[in-house]
């Protein structure tokens, strides 16, 4: 993850920005995702105080994450699971090696998985020389593209049916068309090979039921379901944080879940896997294996003022919201991780200086939280790492930003407190701008240190009069 | 288990464990509440006419939801219609015609495999005891041949442990017999499920999977799935396509319950 760096969140986003297939492609999927998303809410049978009472489930269950891991660990191997503990990506990924050698494994079908996607798992396994198929269409596109996802649940948004037509053609050797049904059948054939022969199945888990043992997955493909039956192995990973106590919590979760991402009541597929297949059974794995991956999420743990995060069940209801994800698109975001749950998440997961510009480029204007399923608090988050990097942070590792913003910041603040002071600041400002660059009334270029506010947009002039003496005049002359 | 101890008292010291602070006592839920109880003595006690109601929920969500609800709601009506839909539709993948069902009470009661029309058509079942008075096959040697007859199958028949209406969710365990595959591998699935076994919704099923007595005995069991309509995806552009991976096509019968 070494490519999150601010040159290239301005360069991509400055790109994005520019190109008008991507701006109309986010328009789409916000225009259609987010109103869907909060007219279900607003449709719960329960009332909207499900998404409180849901938020207080994942709380209780992140406040309570040790006593959760073990009942669930213990009930998977009663099942006749194997679980593991991977602290780090790099265990995560030798374990699943291990698994792979053990069964003599050559080809292996996926389900989406943002974990993996973080631990780099595609990459090791192709190492190790075995054939990865990634089988959400979505996946399987930027796959055959060899591109990032750019949305937590559209993967290829940014893809045109054109673009998509193309790369079929050149890779799966298709005609040509743009009709997303024959796309999507061309897709179907190819992968049904894979699934039908493929030795190993990987997903990701939803949501894990700590008393039952059971982890979820939810897909509207299908293709997890297979991934999960047909294969002679199972593998899944889990972030350490995605488990909740109880079956009746997690029913109200997984159908706000389904709300988020998709505008749907509820996910086409739900499955409950809970161990291998039983011996008198006729089909489904042979052997089931849970990895559950800790990665630096116990650190957020540790922080109370993080620890809500841990709550996020990656829905992606933030991406159809966000002013800012709808501009500059997923790609920017440098990680699995976009829009504002990236934000935060790789932040804290990869490091707060190299992903600064992340959480000071969001705007904090709520719509993240309004869209939350579960009403998660990211406005808060994203100020508590800009008030990091303003002030620098031990525990975190995160330097300071230079003293100049700072000083400037102390100075400003001198000069409103005095009213008189800030008067003449004003009318000296009044004069000087009328040395700047202006088109249209409006100014094009700040000077130095203040160029950056005009790099893309204009400056409206300070006005000849300010409120207040306008506002005295209005007032007859009164004093 | 390597590093689970490890794993684990990280989480603890991250949690701040130790005195005063072990977690929380509550954390699973023993004892069903008064609702949930109120909930339980609803769905045992439901009546005839409940049931119609809820089959007409069905009926309305089935639409959106891209669910071909048939209205035959006797057996040897529903037959004749799994029999035309059989004779109507085209393999997706070859051109012989392969059937496969669960091997189930209910189904076995349809009798698909005396109708006439059927002839030319091989009728699988995915049964995992039979194969042969005396000549016991391996557990091995019966999942492949039932693996081949799904993959050679274009329409799975199942029947289902639950519906909920709201949603129109089907519920399946794996059990001996019945197969998870045959409601996901052939290009058309085709459900034939009681009326008694209805719910109003996912509420309904979580509170009974949590809290009935039987249902607790038995257990989510290894693979529970809850499926809401056919495949799809709208990972193109948004536009919605039918049969991504999954069956393109989801053919409901409910049968109608027996007269008091």
């Amino acid at each position: 993850m070494s490519e999150i760096t601010s040159a290239e969140y301005k360069k991509v986003a400055v790109d994005s920005i520019a190109d008008p297939v991507l701006q109309s492609a986010l328009e789409s999927l916000q225009s259609r995702l987010g109103p869907a998303t909060q007219n279900l809410y607003q449709n719960l049978p329960e009332g909207q105080e499900l998404r409180k009472t849901a938020h207080g489930y994942r709380r209780k269950a992140i406040d309570n994450l040790d006593i959760l891991l073990e009942a669930l660990a213990d009930n998977v191997e009663k099942n006749g699971g194997t679980v593991h503990f991977a602290a780090t990506d790099k265990e995560a990924v030798d374990i699943c090696l291990n698994i792979a050698r053990d069964h003599d494994v050559k080809k292996v079908v996926k389900g989406k998985s943002m974990v993996t996607e973080e631990i780099g798992l595609n990459h090791a396994l192709e190492e190790a020389g075995i054939d990865v198929a990634e089988t959400d269409l979505g996946e399987f596109i930027i796959q055959l593209a060899d591109e990032k996802p750019t949305h937590i649940v559209a993967p290829a948004i940014h893809k045109t049916r054109q673009q998509v037509g193309k790369l079929f053609s050149e890779k799966l050797g298709t005609p040509y068309t743009e009709d997303p049904p024959t796309l999507t059948f061309d897709a179907r054939k190819a992968l049904r090979e894979k699934f039908l022969t493929a030795d190993m199945g990987i997903t990701g888990c939803n949501l894990a039921c700590a008393e039952t043992g059971h982890i979820t997955t939810v897909s509207n493909e299908g293709n997890i379901r297979m991934s999960t039956t047909l294969p002679k192995v199972h593998v899944a990973f889990m972030g350490m944080e995605r488990i909740v106590a109880n079956l009746e919590e997690q029913q109200s979760i997984l159908r706000l879940m389904s709300m988020g991402a998709a505008g749907q009541q509820i996910g086409g597929y739900v499955s409950y896997i809970g161990g291998p297949a039983a011996e008198n059974h006729c089909d489904g794995p042979q052997a089931f294996h849970l990895i559950i991956v800790d990665n630096g999420r116990s650190k957020i743990l540790a922080d109370e003022e993080f620890r809500e995060m841990l709550c996020c069940i990656r829905c992606g209801a933030c991406l159809n919201v966000c002013p800012v994800y709808g501009k500059i698109g997923g790609q920017a975001y440098g990680s699995a991780y976009s829009g504002p749950v990236g934000a935060v998440v790789t932040p804290l997961l990869f490091g707060v200086n190299n992903a600064a510009d992340l959480c000071t480029g969001e705007t904090l204007c709520g719509a993240c939280r309004q869209a939350c399923p579960l009403e998660i608090n990211l406005p808060r988050m994203l100020l508590a790492l800009r008030a990091k990097l303003s002030e620098g942070d031990a525990k975190w590792g995160v330097q300071p930003k230079g003293k100049s913003e700072k000083l400037m910041f102390e100075a400003w603040q001198k000069i409103i407190k005095r009213r008189k002071v800030y008067d003449l600041f004003l009318k000296i400002g009044y004069v000087l701008q009328k040395i700047l660059p202006a088109q249209d009334g409006m100014i094009r270029r700040l000077p130095f240190p203040f160029n950056g506010w005009t790099n893309n947009r204009n400056l409206k002039p300070l006005a000849a009069k300010t409120f207040m003496q306008r506002w005295k005049e209005r007032e007859g002359g009164k004093q | 288990m390597p590093g689970r101890t490890e794993f684990i008292q990280t989480i603890g010291k991250a949690l701040g464990r130790g005195a005063g602070n072990a977690g929380d006592a509550d954390i699973f839920t023993t004892t069903a509440s008064l609702e949930q109880e109120a909930l339980l003595a609803r769905i045992k006690t439901r009546s005839a006419a409940e049931r119609k109601q809820l089959r007409g929920v069905i009926e309305q969500v089935a639409g959106p939801l891209h669910i071909d609800f048939h209205p035959e709601d006797n057996l040897d009506d529903i037959a004749g219609a799994i029999g035309r839909l059989i004779l109507e539709k085209d393999p997706e993948w070859g051109t012989e015609k392969s059937v496969v069902r669960w091997d189930h009470p209910l189904l076995s009661r349809l009798h698909l495999e005396s109708l006439a029309e059927l002839d030319g058509v091989t009728l699988h079942t995915t049964d995992c005891v039979s194969g042969g008075q005396g000549a016991k096959v391996s557990a091995a040697a019966q999942r492949s041949a039932i693996r081949e007859n799904v993959e050679a199958s274009f329409i799975g028949i199942t029947s289902a442990d639950y519906l909920a209406a709201a949603t129109a969710t089907l519920v399946m365990r794996s059990r001996p017999g019945h197969a998870r595959s045959a409601s996901l591998v052939p290009s058309i699935h085709i459900v034939v499920i009681e009326e008694e076994k209805l719910l109003a919704n996912l509420e309904e099923l979580y509170t009974l999977l949590k809290w009935d007595p039987e249902e607790q005995a038995q257990g989510l069991t290894n693979c529970l799935s809850l499926i809401s309509g056919p495949s799809k995806t709208g990972d193109i552009e948004l536009v919605m396509v039918h049969g991504a991976h999954g069956p393109r096509e989801l053919h409901l019968f409910i049968v109608k319950g027996e007269a008091p």
